[in-house]
């Protein structure tokens, strides 16, 4: 790799009690591109995000973010360096509209404060439309503009998965976190999510994906990194992954075991 | 929805929109002039504690309402408020800088306690704050060099004097109604402004899922933090016109029941609904002392808590998001059933 990475995880380990759950991963991701991570149940993919998005601290070992080391950072430290995510289980906010969801993450790129918000001076009327305006970019961009008056519980399934990416857009991430986004749709609905992965691809973002679905796992990913019992076993491009015999066991493994 | 508007509509069809509103607000400015000197001026009066119940309740509405937050102590902070305004009038101190001394201690407290406790989560935080609730009212109780205990402010031979603003002075009920209505009017703008602005949805997120909100880049402990200090404002301001209002205070005032009360009007008007939580003060302020004047007398005045506590449950049975919610919540509801 040429280019100084985006993301640069060096042996990074994260313990609960007795259970290693990352055990001295090491990783790199470059600026623009896509990369899947993979494993099975429990491998601890999960887990990686949420220590490298600060909910939780890591054992040890180091995270670079564009040089910069974040381990241990509080999540509202590292949202505005760049960083932002989706969840495994859908996280919204539920009684807020679809548009309110996407303007709450424009909260770290905007500062209208309680003096603003009180005098109602023409910043704040500046800010507001600023932060209504990108927020709505943000739900063309996931193509659920329509839904924006919606509240966020009462839209499809799918549109509530797209609507996770979008408030995640609105912090202006470099790196995009994607937890499972396609779990729970079907088909044609993943199908259309991978084309939006792509066009965010090529507008300039840098994605990281946890994903089941090895179809569309294979079809989008420039490179893939296996977890498996929170060791990284294998890293690749989609071909060299299917391939490797580690991973093949490691599938088989755990289906032989059911 | 477009079936309720048009229904609406064509049964009213020459009411402008802001008439029933209009003719509400005017009768709250008219009536106390009209029925003093009557034999329903006790109303006034009734009104002006409805209004600093709205005043309180409208406070905790920042905190219970927006973030979620269940606070179960803030009568603490009236009795702050109520207690630095009386002991500042006291020693010869004007109203307005008693209250803007019982809204900064109130402040400078609550950030105290919210820096300590605000960590703590859910039923945790509920238990502490009522401890801490009960413990202010016992301090006030027993620290009698400063508040003469349980006997109250003023001692003998003390006095708090009453309200002087604008060149008037303020003396009847009636005059504490109006200064009441303007402090809550001023508490709707303040609470309106807040909600509808970064800050607000901030907050809401964070009652929605903390987790989330977290990771979409909001300072959740920050913000809470700033939503608590800030609720604490309105309890300052309304202890120190209690304060100067009864131009006496006891530590009875403040107990937890009070609190209980609060929450009970936040919960069956509508979180974080403004005009809900008004409602919630009118009804579960006003009608115990409505029931209460109109029963006095008869057998039936035992009763008055028993239907209180019928109305309670009822509503939060049949109308668990509120009597009157916030549109975010009323839409929700319009939509489900348009779903189902
Ligand atoms: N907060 C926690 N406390 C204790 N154990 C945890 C915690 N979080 C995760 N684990 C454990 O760490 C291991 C890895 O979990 P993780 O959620 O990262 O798996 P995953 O690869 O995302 O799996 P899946 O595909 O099922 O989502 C599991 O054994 C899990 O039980
Ligand atoms: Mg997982």
């Amino acid at each position: 790799m040429s280019t100084n990475p985006l993301l640069n995880i060096t042996a990074l380990s994260q313990s609960f009690g007795g259970l290693k759950a990352l055990d001295s991963v090491t990783m790199a991701i470059s600026p623009g591109e896509i990369v899947s991570l993979i494993g099975p149940n429990g491998a601890g993919k999960t887990t990686l995000f949420n220590v490298l998005t600060g909910v939780y601290k890591g054992t040890s070992g180091q995270i670079r973010f564009q040089e910069r080391p974040i381990r241990g950072l509080a999540p509202h430290q590292i949202v505005p360096l760049g960083m932002a995510r989706t969840f495994q289980n859908i996280r919204l906010f539920t009684n807020m509209t679809a548009l309110e969801n996407a303007m709450v993450g424009r909260h770290t790129q905007s500062k209208n404060d309680l003096l603003w918000s009180l005098l109602r001076n023409k910043t704040f009327y500046r800010q507001e439309t600023e932060i209504e305006i990108e927020a709505k970019k943000c739900l063309a961009t996931v193509g659920i503009l329509t839904s924006a008056n919606l509240i966020a519980r009462n839209l499809s399934y799918g549109d509530q998965r797209r609507l996770e990416i979008a408030r995640a857009l609105a912090t202006k991430p470099k790196l995009l976190i994607l937890d499972e986004p396609s779990a729970g749709m079907n088909p044609r609905e993943s199908q259309k999510l991978m084309e939006l992965i792509r066009h965010l691809k090529n507008q300039g973002l840098t994605i990281l994906l946890i994903e089941h679905h090895m179809r569309l796992v294979m079809g989008i990913s420039d490179r893939i990194i296996v977890l498996d019992h929170g060791v990284k076993i294998a890293e690749g491009t989609p071909q060299e992954v299917a391939h490797n015999t580690k991973v093949i066991e490691a599938y088989l493994g755990k289906n032989a075991a059911h | 929805m477009n079936f309720f508007n048009s229904q609406l509509s064509t049964l009213n069809p020459q009411l402008p929109k802001w008439l029933p509103l209009g003719l509400l607000l005017a009768v709250l400015l008219i009536f106390p002039i009209i029925i003093e000197g009557t034999s329903y001026a006790y109303l006034s009066r009734m009104a002006g504690l409805v209004g600093l119940y709205a005043l309180l309740a409208l406070g905790l509405n920042f905190t219970l309402g927006y973030v979620g937050l269940f606070d179960l102590g803030y009568i603490a902070f009236y009795a702050i408020g109520a207690y630095t305004a009386a002991i500042l009038s006291i020693n010869g101190y004007s109203f307005l800088a008693s209250t803007f001394a019982a809204i900064v201690v109130s402040v400078f407290v609550r950030l105290l306690v919210g820096v300590t406790i605000l960590r703590l989560r859910g039923d945790y935080l509920a238990i502490v704050t009522m401890g801490f609730g009960e413990i202010t009212r016992i301090v006030f109780n027993n620290w009698d060099s400063l508040t003469n205990g349980p006997k109250g402010l003023p001692s003998v031979g003390e006095s708090i004097r009453p309200v002087k603003i604008l060149g008037m002075t303020l003396v009847t009920n009636t005059h504490y109604y109006y200064l009441i209505a303007a402090s809550v009017i001023l508490t709707i703008l303040v609470s309106q402004r807040l909600e509808n602005s970064r800050l607000g949805r901030a907050w809401v997120a964070i009652r929605e899922d903390e987790v989330a909100a977290e990771l979409t880049g909001l300072a959740v402990a920050r913000l809470k933090l700033g939503a608590f200090v800030i609720s604490a404002v309105f309890a300052g301001l309304a202890g120190s016109i209690f304060a100067h209002w009864e131009r006496f205070v006891t530590p009875e005032s403040f107990v937890f029941w009070e609190s209980i009360l609060l929450i009970s009007m936040i919960v069956t008007g509508g979180m974080g609904s403004i005009r809900g939580v008004i409602l919630g003060a009118v009804l579960l302020g006003g009608v115990p002392q409505l029931l209460q004047a109109a029963l006095v007398g008869s057998r039936f005045i035992d009763y008055r808590y028993f239907f209180f506590g019928l109305v309670l449950v009822l509503a939060v049975l049949f109308r668990p998001q509120g009597l009157w919610p916030s549109k975010r919540r009323q839409v929700e509801i319009l939509e489900t059933e348009y779903v189902n």
